[in-house]
């Protein structure tokens, strides 16, 4: 044999050695890997600056909360809450809500966990400086301060219905001893952040930029061991390329499926099992109240109540919904998710009336003097232009039937593909006619609707400006309501006042399907956040698979 | 030769600043701000706050001037989205953009010599008329289009290579072993593949007419005429001389690369260079999208510079004039 053949086979059989070569099979009882695909990669684990969803997700196994929202979403009063990092807490007074930490909660360091961790967190949570996205909603909490070193004591303002939501559900603790020292204009770029150390069921092991993050389960954690041994988000540009590597075996979770189109792929894969469960994000046709690009006088269209009106009475949102996304969407009685306890499909919404908006139309003004097809007054054109993001093949697709079903009243709209960025930058400035977008629900009614339809939200997310003191008065009552029943009367009729007003048009509301491969049992998934009970998962031994035996 | 290349480097560096300054006005004349209310942040005060931390309320001017200041002391910048030095995520990407142009140009070139020198050997008969229609179609094909077909195919229906990534993130998270590189080079194939067929198709059409162009040639009539064997008249006198216009088109596929890159290691969430660019666009990073603009336009110029170089020493007949800058001229 030629010299260089030889080369080539030794080459050649040391590689083949190479792939075979054996590595350490687990023997533990908890052995199992957890592979999600996820979408997008975190920017740091920093609770406090920790926005997007995967770092939500990844935080969840982290760090701790003092306690957290039960199965039934109920955000009002504390008895539906199940303790965490608390192992009790009382009243002392109505304003003020005493916290007992467990005494067997333990920082990964080994550091045991105190109420001066969770006075800490607070400050540094509600400190300008940190810019912590989840600010605004402790704003009435007054203080937290330490009794003794498991005893913590939060004071409110005020007096309401989600006092104790707002004291648990938006923070998780912190360790003082750790992050004391680093300045708090740095905590975003904190090195903390992509190396974190928790006290949460599963251990910080690694971070491949761009590529995965790794946990592995905490055997000594206090609330029990942590069902499956290591968790693995993998990191994936892209949705289609997240199925297709569920379908191909190669993760075992995608915690969100999406077109409709693509649930019916994954159901080819025998190996992946379906878990329908409710959504967070309603989507809608936002109208911009105020003029395109001056925000001091009212839009010529949309500035007209009735003319809104009649815009949203000749769309048939329920055919829209069923044609569109079948089984996996609703149509939300109001600005909300169906997350939201408030949801109720009774409530007063405009009906789908298609002659009731062209005699709408008629009646102010609007009718086609020059038989042009489109609907006319003064010289001016019923037309308007439609922004959808470039990202959101639904959004585009969902203007595209809108914009069919106002030519059929003689409605002329052009749609505008922009990217995200661009998006955001027009509707906060108030440059845009109406626009394709999506609202994200945590469990709180309070929060999201607050924030995006009140005049509170103005300048922020109320980006259809939006303002009507009636409603305003309603959801301000609601959220200070002190019974579940009363602040749904109010919510009820705060949800019926806008409907009437029709400052958008309330598409849909997907709800979400989760593709978790079929080995993987004791499958719970809460709502507001698919991964909130990942450590109760489980693996049977008779189910595992070659990747779960794996010693890295 | 040393003049000419001192020149030739100056030349390089006006044209990265040229780039670089190009790209950082674009960008920032571009629609769209690094961070906006909306759908993900619903407090205007924390972007308020978080464009006076940055910087980014400054003039364009002032802006560019502290960009430079901070290049000329190796400093990328900070990014606004990855919040991390820009320099880190580079360090992160850069290598496997890298690894994945080098095994496109690699499959790029081995199957398009070889297509190319068989395609002229054969010149005008069936082989040749089958290859040259095959190479066309190959060569027609949208690349994000070939990318998606080949996942589907190889990584969905026969699952024989991964669905995106670099690695196993189960048994491989680095490449610490023999069988971690082996899952590297498994990981690679099909992106490189796309990236590479494409190239490929074009390098063997190119091969083509450049073998049959040197065969046409006077000292090719009198190798065949003096007895030579064919095979030695194929290697030693008409590849070798048909091997000039290979180093040219070396020069002009480096830049295709990495544009590419972009859309290949979108679509296999290849952990690159290409894939930090386009997420940068997207979140209006200012300082990222820079950056790789000057990373990407260094590593154009470099190749270019390099083909330039091959090119003078594989070909005695080339001369440069001593005050030519970027010209090279034959004999």
């Amino acid at each position: 044999m030629p010299r260089r053949y030889e080369l080539l086979s030794i080459l050649l059989a040391v590689a083949a050695l190479g792939a075979c070569e054996r590595r350490q099979l687990c023997q533990a009882p908890d052995c199992g890997t957890l592979v999600d695909a996820a979408i997008g990669e975190p920017r740091t684990l920093l609770p406090t600056s920790a926005e997007e969803t995967t770092a939500q997700d990844i935080d969840e196994q982290l760090f701790l909360k003092l306690a957290d929202v039960g199965p039934s979403m109920n955000t009002v009063g504390d008895e539906d809450f199940q303790p965490l990092l608390a192992e009790k807490w009382e009243w002392d007074g109505p304003l003020t809500l005493v916290f007992h930490v467990d005494p067997r909660a333990r920082w990964h360091d080994g550091q045991k966990v105190s109420a001066v961790d969770v006075a800490f967190t607070f400050d540094a949570y509600t400190d300008s400086a940190v810019a912590s996205p989840f600010r605004a909603q402790l704003k009435r909490i007054a203080s937290v301060t330490v009794r003794d070193s498991l005893t913590a004591v939060f004071r409110f303002r005020e007096r309401y219905q989600e006092m104790f939501y707002d004291a648990v559900y938006h923070m998780r603790v912190l360790p003082a001893h750790l992050l004391r020292s680093v300045p708090r204009d740095q905590w975003k770029t904190a090195p903390f952040g992509r190396q974190p150390i928790g006290d949460g069921p599963y251990r910080f092991v690694s971070w491949q930029a761009r590529q995965a993050i790794e946990l592995r389960s905490d055997t000594t954690f206090f609330l029990g061991r942590p069902g499956i041994r290591r968790l693995i988000w993998r990191f994936t540009p892209d949705m289609g390329v997240a199925i297709t590597q569920l379908i191909a075996d190669q993760v075992d979770v995608r915690e969100q499926i999406l077109p409709p189109e693509a649930i019916e792929r994954v159901r080819t894969a025998p190996q992946v099992k379906l878990y329908p469960y409710r959504g967070t994000v309603y989507t809608y046709l936002g109208f911009n109240l105020r003029a395109n690009g001056d925000t001091t006088k009212p839009h010529p269209i949309f500035g007209d109540r009735e003319v809104r009106r009649a815009l949203t009475m000749a769309v048939d949102r329920a055919s829209l919904v069923k044609s569109t996304l079948g089984d996996i969407g609703k149509v939300p009685p109001g600005p909300m998710s169906s997350l939201l306890w408030i949801w109720d499909p009774e409530v007063r919404q405009l009906p789908s009336d298609t002659v009731q908006a062209v005699r709408i139309l008629n009646a102010r003004g609007w009718r086609d003097h020059d038989g042009d097809g489109v609907r006319d007054r003064d010289g001016q054109p019923l037309a308007f232009r439609i922004m959808v993001p470039s990202t959101s093949m639904l959004r585009r697709q969902y203007a595209q039937l809108l914009q069919e079903r106002f030519r059929l009243i003689g409605v002329h709209v052009e749609i505008d593909v922009v990217d995200g960025s661009v998006m955001q930058e027009r509707t906060t400035s108030g440059k845009y006619d109406a626009a394709m977008l999506s609202r994200q629900n945590n469990p709180s009614p309070g929060t999201g609707i607050a924030q995006s339809w009140t005049r509170a939200g103005i300048g922020g997310s109320n980006v259809t400006r939006y303002d009507n003191p009636e409603f305003d008065r309603l959801v301000d009552r609601a959220i200070s309501a002190m019974s579940r029943d009363q602040a749904k009367q109010y919510w009820r009729a705060a949800i019926e006042t806008i409907n009437a007003d029709a400052p958008g048009i309330f598409l849909y509301a997907l709800d979400n399907v989760a593709g978790i491969h079929q080995r993987v049992d004791n499958v719970q998934i809460r709502p507001d956040s698919w991964a909130a009970l990942l450590r109760t998962w489980r693996i049977p031994p008779d189910r595992q698979i070659d990747r779960d035996r794996v010693e890295p | 030769m040393m003049a000419w290349l001192l020149r030739r480097l100056a030349a390089s560096v006006a044209i990265i600043v040229a780039v670089v300054t190009f790209v950082f006005v674009l960008i920032h004349l571009a629609p769209g701000k690094p961070c906006a209310v909306g759908e993900g942040i619903t407090d205007p005060e924390i972007c308020r706050q978080l464009v006076r931390q940055f910087g980014l309320d400054q003039p364009i001017l002032v802006q560019y001037w502290r960009y430079l200041v901070e290049l000329a002391h190796g400093n990328l910048g900070y990014s606004f989205a990855l919040h991390r030095p820009v320099r880190d995520a580079i360090a992160d990407t850069a290598p496997f953009t890298l690894q994945l142009a080098g095994a496109a140009l690699v499959f790029d070139f081995t199957l398009g010599l070889g297509l190319g020198i068989y395609q002229a050997l054969r010149a005008n008969r069936l082989p040749d008329i089958v290859l040259g229609n095959i190479t066309l179609f190959v060569y027609s094909l949208p690349t994000f289009w070939l990318a998606l077909l080949l996942l589907l195919l190889f990584g969905e229906k026969l699952p024989l290579f991964p669905v995106g990534g670099a690695s196993d993130p189960i048994l491989c998270p680095t490449v610490d072993s023999l069988y971690c590189l082996a899952d590297r080079i498994w990981h690679l194939v099909l992106p490189a593949a796309t990236l590479g067929l494409v190239g490929a198709a074009g390098t063997a059409r190119f091969q083509r007419s450049a073998m049959l162009e040197v065969a046409k040639q006077d000292f090719v009539r009198t190798a065949r005429a003096k007895g030579l064997p064919e095979r030695r008249i194929v290697l030693r006198h008409q590849l070798r001389n048909a091997l000039l216009s290979f180093i040219t088109r070396f020069g002009l596929t480096f830049p295709f690369l990495l544009t590419g890159a972009v859309l290949i290691e979108t679509i296999f969430a290849w952990p690159g260079m290409g894939r930090l660019t386009v997420d940068a666009i997207l979140q209006r990073d200012y300082a990222v999208v820079t950056a790789t603009a000057l990373i990407a336009s260094t590593m154009v110029v470099t190749g270019s510079l390099i083909a330039d170089i091959l090119l003078v020493l594989a070909d005695p007949r080339i001369r440069i004039h001593d005050d030519a800058v970027g010209d090279i001229v034959t004999a």
